[in-house]
């Protein structure tokens, strides 16, 4: 037997004793079960799908269940992907070394609603939509509101420690989860959060381990179950969307609304021209707008409808004086309605030529700071135009910056790249790769994070993170080999088979 | 009211050009211009009630949206004219 999981360990044993623990309706071996769970809906290169197919895709309903499914896989050596709602755009989700697929959709009960600390507890294969469709009939709400609200699930935002579109407001997912049960790569069971306490916010005993064991992308285990902070929901909403004639009017606007410090300020988007561009060929809000419509941004404030109004009076001021024109209510609410969902936009792209052609989304993204958003911009477009001259397998559909904090020190950045995943081969995909390592590199030499709400294991990426992480990268190899000896969880991911070269020679 | 005729279903409006490369047949409701989705894409044939219920569910959706986040949507333009 091998020193650490490899590919091809799981054999006919293995599959009896899953099938023991699972019960054999839960252990799906057939062909499409693995092809539908082997991508998430970043571009994939479907000529090369057999390297991802898991060998067999496993449904636990407990947490015990779990805990079983990795003892085995370490007795077998097989490695374990985890896999939530699989809308993840960096690929935690996609196997490197086939073996087992553990999907957590299973683990759908909301076991808890706590009215009196305003905490619920949820399996982590709950979507947040839904859970707030019950919550709401307490009057309460989870605000963690990425781009796949209505299909994501908790543990998926556990696994890659997300970034909601209104954490400026209500923080981002590590704010929000108060705690959660773990099962760590030798399949033992354990709590990480604020101390020990499953509903506390804030403690100082012991080692802060919560934030270790978040966006490790299943490299280190599985969370199973998860107490989130709640709020009330919001009386009101308020989206107001404002046109530029430029981009740097636009830019300052920006930061002039995140630094307004309104109370209820929720976040603010930045769209560049080449986003403006984008939307006026396909987006009906934006067809009709004068061709000296350059750049939007946009802000959303959520709260109490006596604190909504003053403060959205107060940006609106803001916005006119730093040479804005507002874009009127339809626009605005629809635009921002349609920002909760933006995983059931029906995409398509355009030749060079301008025919149409289907095209998936890829979204690159970053954490950038203020300062550096316009030259950053320059450089990503730059690299994305080079790739559409060579090939019109690539389409650049612009980009947005969006605030990550309420002070407005950095901007999840993200360029919009369309890719025709049919036409795809290797010298093309070879082509995308580079220029992800180039985006990426970008971002670093900017004094940036490569990424600040998919995670970067992809390929093409991940070149880029030890330079990025320095010292602390070797720090997260060692943290690997000693909580996943065997190399069990997630194999491949993160280029952290380096820290297991002499056992997998 | 005016019968419903299947037949009347298949002949859209004629086309208004809203820009380079987007049409208008029904009001608020854009389609790509079919010169562009002649090699590598076809337009599909849709029945006129379809295309606005899908418009229409659209909009529901988004109204919907709003419900499920907060209680009232404030209006950007009552709080510019104040």
């Amino acid at each position: 037997m091998s020193a650490v999981a490899t590919p091809g360990a799981l054999d006919d044993r293995a599959l009896a004793e899953l099938a023991q623990v699972l019960g054999s309706e839960h252990l799906i071996t057939t062909k499409p079960a693995r092809m539908h769970r082997a991508r998430v809906p970043a571009p994939f290169p479907v000529h090369r799908w057999a390297d991802h197919l898991p060998d067999a895709v496993v449904l636990p309903g407990s947490t015990e269940e779990v805990a079983e499914v990795v003892r085995i896989a370490n007795r077998f050596r097989i490695p374990v992907v985890p896999r939530a709602g699989g809308t993840g755009l960096t690929d935690g989700a996609v196997p490197l070394r086939h073996g087992i697929l553990l999907d957590l959709k299973r683990l759908d009960r909301i076991h808890e609603i706590d009215l009196e600390n305003r905490t619920c507890t949820v399996g982590a294969g709950v979507n947040m939509l839904k859970l707030n469709e019950v919550l709401a009939r307490h009057g309460l709400i989870y605000p963690d509101d990425p781009a796949s609200y209505p299909c994501s699930l908790v543990g998926g935002r556990i696994g890659t420690s997300g970034w909601s579109l209104i954490g400026s407001r209500y923080g981002h997912t590590r704010d929000l989860v108060l705690s959660f049960i773990h099962v760590l790569p030798t399949g033992d069971v354990v709590r990480f959060g604020d101390g020990g306490g499953p509903k506390v916010s804030k403690s100082s005993t012991g080692y802060t381990l919560k934030p270790l064991f978040m966006g490790h992308q299943g490299t280190l285990g599985v969370a199973t179950e998860a107490t989130l902070k709640l709020y009330p929901k919001p009386e009101a909403e308020l989206s107001p969307f404002w046109a530029f004639e430029d981009y740097d009017t636009a830019h300052r606007a920006l930061r002039e609304l995140a630094w307004a410090d309104c109370a209820t300020f929720a976040g603010a988007v930045l769209f560049d021209e080449h986003k403006v561009a984008y939307l006026r060929r396909d987006d009906e809000a934006y067809i009709p707008q004068p061709e000296n419509v350059r750049a939007l941004v946009c802000a959303v404030l959520y709260g109490n409808e006596d604190e909504v109004r003053p403060g959205g009076k107060r940006l609106m001021r803001i916005a006119r004086e730093n040479g804005a024109r507002y874009l009127g209510d339809e626009i605005s609410q629809g635009d921002w309605a349609a920002r909760h969902d933006r995983y059931a936009t029906p995409l398509h792209g355009r030749t060079k030529a301008g025919q149409v052609v289907p095209m998936s989304w890829h979204c690159e993204d970053a954490a950038i700071n203020w300062t550096e958003l316009a030259a950053v911009r320059r450089e990503w477009h730059a690299i994305v135009a080079r790739l559409r001259e060579r090939s019109d397998v690539f389409d650049d559909w612009g980009m947005f910056a969006y605030t990550s904090a309420r002070t407005g020190v950095d901007y999840l950045t993200e360029i919009d790249v369309g890719i025709w995943e049919q036409e795809l081969d290797d010298e093309s995909w070879a082509m995308w790769i580079e220029a992800k390592r180039d985006i990426a590199a970008v971002a670093v030499a900017h004094g940036g994070s490569i990424s600040a709400c998919h995670g970067a294991c992809r390929e093409g990426e991940v070149d880029v993170v030890p330079d990025e992480l320095g010292g602390a990268y070797d720090v997260m190899k060692s943290l690997k080999r000693t909580l996943d000896p065997l190399n069990v969880m997630n194999p491949g991911k993160y280029g952290l088979d380096g820290s297991f070269e002499e056992d997998l020679k | 009211m005016k019968p419903f005729r299947a037949g009347e279903q298949k002949t859209p409006p004629p086309p208004q050009q809203m820009s380079d490369v987007a049409i208008m047949r029904f009001e608020h409701i854009f389609e790509v211009d079919p010169k562009l989705m002649t090699e590598h894409v076809r337009q599909q044939d849709f029945p006129n009630w379809d295309t606005q219920r899908i418009a229409a569910s659209r909009h529901d959706h988004l109204e919907w949206m709003h419900a499920h986040w907060a209680t009232v949507v404030v209006s950007g333009e009552e709080l510019a004219d104040d």
